[in-house]
């Protein structure tokens, strides 16, 4: 029998027409789990004789032979049509109405198989708590048949039963029943006659604790949120190159092995210090907050010896994706008080972009993957270099630009020093002037040759600081200039006029008188200063100045 | 070089950390940009600033990743062992 075109969304009780009154009946009270759909059961349902609905033989068998149940048809119509006639099944007709029968009159009577069966059938139907609930178990066997329905066990520790999950309601289903899961299944319990076997029938399954663990994430969540854990105002600020670098996580897997990649490739003057843990399953929870704690101690010991450098600078709380469930433990309060405490930043990433945990709220920064993690906790080299070459181009602009204006200095001061012809106080200027140059050519040579582009860009900064200080030195050298041409007796003697003194008190003789014969005289001249004796008075037609051939003559 | 302004004596570059390198290259440019400093100071400060620039450059293509492993003892001393973290060559 194949069903066509079922409808989908049906309540699964909806062959109980929900108007009829209520009657007084043991069967229709419901026990205290019932929902409040049994206050309307229909009594009618309950007492009257009705067409048969149970499904033929060979439409469904028990999971034992999938091969049977190859097209079992849902054991309900879902139309809320109560009386709706089945086509009559070879072994259905029956000589009289089932129901009710009171428990009496079986006794005084041999009855048929399916008379219990049905009765059976029917004292299962009358529970309004059977048509409409939820169970939770784990999945025993999974078969699925031909035609695309699943028929599983659903067990606990002391009984099991048999489930049925239709193909159209499996296909559209986002999770399927898998042996040794646990799950939860909302559907309704039927007996199916020919067999005389009861089964749940499933409209809908999920993995069990999934609803819990959302209302639970969301209480705790509000409660952390409400004592400010999560606060924005408590993220600490990662430090920008740490040396050491805790990392809590799994001392096998994947996580490690990619954090440690991440920060080789990146940051390899860095240290990673891991204290493992287990980050999932029983437990996981106490573990992890054992290995942030051994990473809080393990600073502390560093800082008491006296080797503060060697304390993790920050911390990777990592573990890789999984389900909600693996990831449990990092919604763990006590993981997300560790979190907080822990004495310096805490880098989480857990799982994968999608996942969000309370530790990654806790955290003072949230990576969407470890990797991610790795890479937010340490600088990329590479541009750490190119950060530092750019200060080395910046220097070397920089003393291009005092050799610059030196070298303009230089030439005012050679033309001034050409005038004045001082030879020896040039040549040394000179070879003082040839040194430096020499030296910062040395030393800017290579650098500045090989980074033309860059002077290019740093020329526009560097104008200002040029130009200021061209101006001052230009300014200085004006200066002394003036003030050297202002004194200048040089440059009178370089004219031919010569300072006659005394030798004796060296006072300028500017009169014969002072200058008796035999009077011992210091000539000085452009280039040099020559012994004299005067000889005679102004009358004599003798030499003005004996020439005392002492030192070198013109 | 036998006639350098009297500075503060310079430790040698290559024994400098990273950081120490970075922030006394830092300090350098500063210097530098700040501008008003005699020719000889320039150039020294330059020469100075390009072997501190030489020590981080070296330390960042030289570097060797270090991995270490936090072991509990009976005690509950912690030691940190040197571990070799899996297939690092790649």
């Amino acid at each position: 029998m194949s069903r066509s075109g079922p409808p989908q969304n049906e309540p699964l009780w909806g062959d109980i027409p929900m108007d009829e009154p209520a009657a007084p009946s043991d069967r229709s009270k419901p026990p205290d789990w019932a929902l409040p759909a049994w206050d309307s059961l229909p009594v009618e349902e309950l007492v009257a004789p009705r067409p048969p609905r149970q499904v033929p033989a060979g439409d469904s068998a028990p999971p034992s032979r999938p091969e049977h149940r190859a097209e079992p048809p849902r054991a309900e119509p879902l139309q809320p049509e109560p009386l709706r006639p089945e086509p009559p099944r070879a072994e259905s007709p029956r000589a009289e109405p089932l129901r009710p029968e009171p428990a009496a009159s079986f006794a005084l009577r041999i009855l048929q198989v399916s008379e219990i069966t049905r009765a059976v059938r029917d004292a299962v139907r009358s529970e309004a708590g059977l048509r409409d609930l939820w169970v939770e178990g784990e999945v025993g066997r999974v078969t699925v048949s031909s035609a695309g329905h699943a028929y599983f066990t659903l067990k606990d520790e002391r009984s099991q039963l048999a489930c049925v999950f239709f193909r159209d309601d499996r296909l559209s289903s986002p999770f399927e029943p898998r042996t040794g899961l646990r799950v939860v299944v909302h559907g309704r319990i039927d007996v199916f006659e020919s067999q005389g076997v009861y089964q749940l029938y499933v409209a809908a399954i999920q993995p069990a604790g999934f609803g819990d663990l959302a209302l639970r994430f969301e209480a705790l969540k509000a409660k952390l949120a409400a004592e400010g854990l999560f606060e924005t105002a408590r993220k600490r600020p990662l430090p920008d190159r740490p040396a050491v670098i805790g990392v809590a996580t799994s001392a096998t897997g994947a996580v490690w092995h990619d954090i440690c990649h991440v920060v080789a490739r990146r940051w390899p003057l860095a240290r990673l210090v891991l204290s493992p843990c287990q980050v999932q399953g029983e437990g996981s929870a106490a573990s992890v907050v054992a290995a942030l704690d051994r990473l809080t101690r393990w600073g502390e010991r560093c800082r008491a010896d006296g080797r503060p450098e060697d304390a993790p600078a920050v911390v990777i709380l990592a573990r890789g994706g999984g389900s909600l469930e693996d990831l449990w433990s990092f919604n763990d309060e006590r993981v997300v008080r560790a979190v907080v405490a822990h004495p310096v930043p805490v880098v989480c990433g857990v799982g994968h972009e999608v996942d969000v945990t309370l530790a990654d709220f806790a955290a003072d920064v949230r990576a969407p993957t470890p990797s991610a993690a790795a890479e937010l906790v340490v600088p990329d080299r590479t541009e750490v270099a190119a950060v530092l070459r750019e200060l080395v181009r910046r220097a070397g602009g920089c003393v291009a630009g005092v050799v610059a204006g030196a070298q303009a200095e230089l030439g005012a001061e050679a033309r001034a020093l050409d005038r004045l012809q001082p030879s020896a106080q040039l040549a040394q200027a000179r070879e003082r002037a040839g040194y430096l140059l020499d030296r910062a050519t040395r030393a800017l040579r290579g650098e500045i040759g090989r980074r033309a582009e860059t002077e290019r860009r740093l020329a526009s900064r560097l104008e200002p600081v040029l130009l200021a200080q061209l101006g001052w030195r230009r300014v200085a050298l004006e200066r002394s200039s003036a003030g050297l041409a202002a004194l200048g007796p040089q440059a009178t003697l370089n004219r031919g006029y010569a300072i006659v003194r005394r030798r004796s008190d060296s006072l300028i003789v500017r009169d014969p008188a002072e200058a008796p014969a035999g009077e011992r005289l210091s000539v000085r001249l452009a280039k040099g200063e020559i012994g004299a004796i005067a000889a005679a008075t102004a009358a004599d037609p003798g030499p003005e100045v004996a020439p005392a051939p002492k030192r070198g003559s013109r | 070089m036998s006639d350098q302004v009297a500075t503060a004596p310079a430790v040698d570059a290559a024994s400098l950390t990273f950081d120490e390198a970075l922030a006394e290259l830092q300090r350098t440019v500063a210097e530098l940009e700040q501008g008003g400093l005699a020719l000889e100071r320039s150039i020294e400060l330059y020469e100075r600033g390009v072997a501190l620039h030489e020590r981080c450059a070296g330390l960042l293509s030289q570097a060797e990743l270090r991995v270490q492993r936090l072991v509990e003892r009976a005690a509950g001393e912690l030691v940190a062992v040197d571990a070799r973290a899996e297939e690092q060559t790649d």
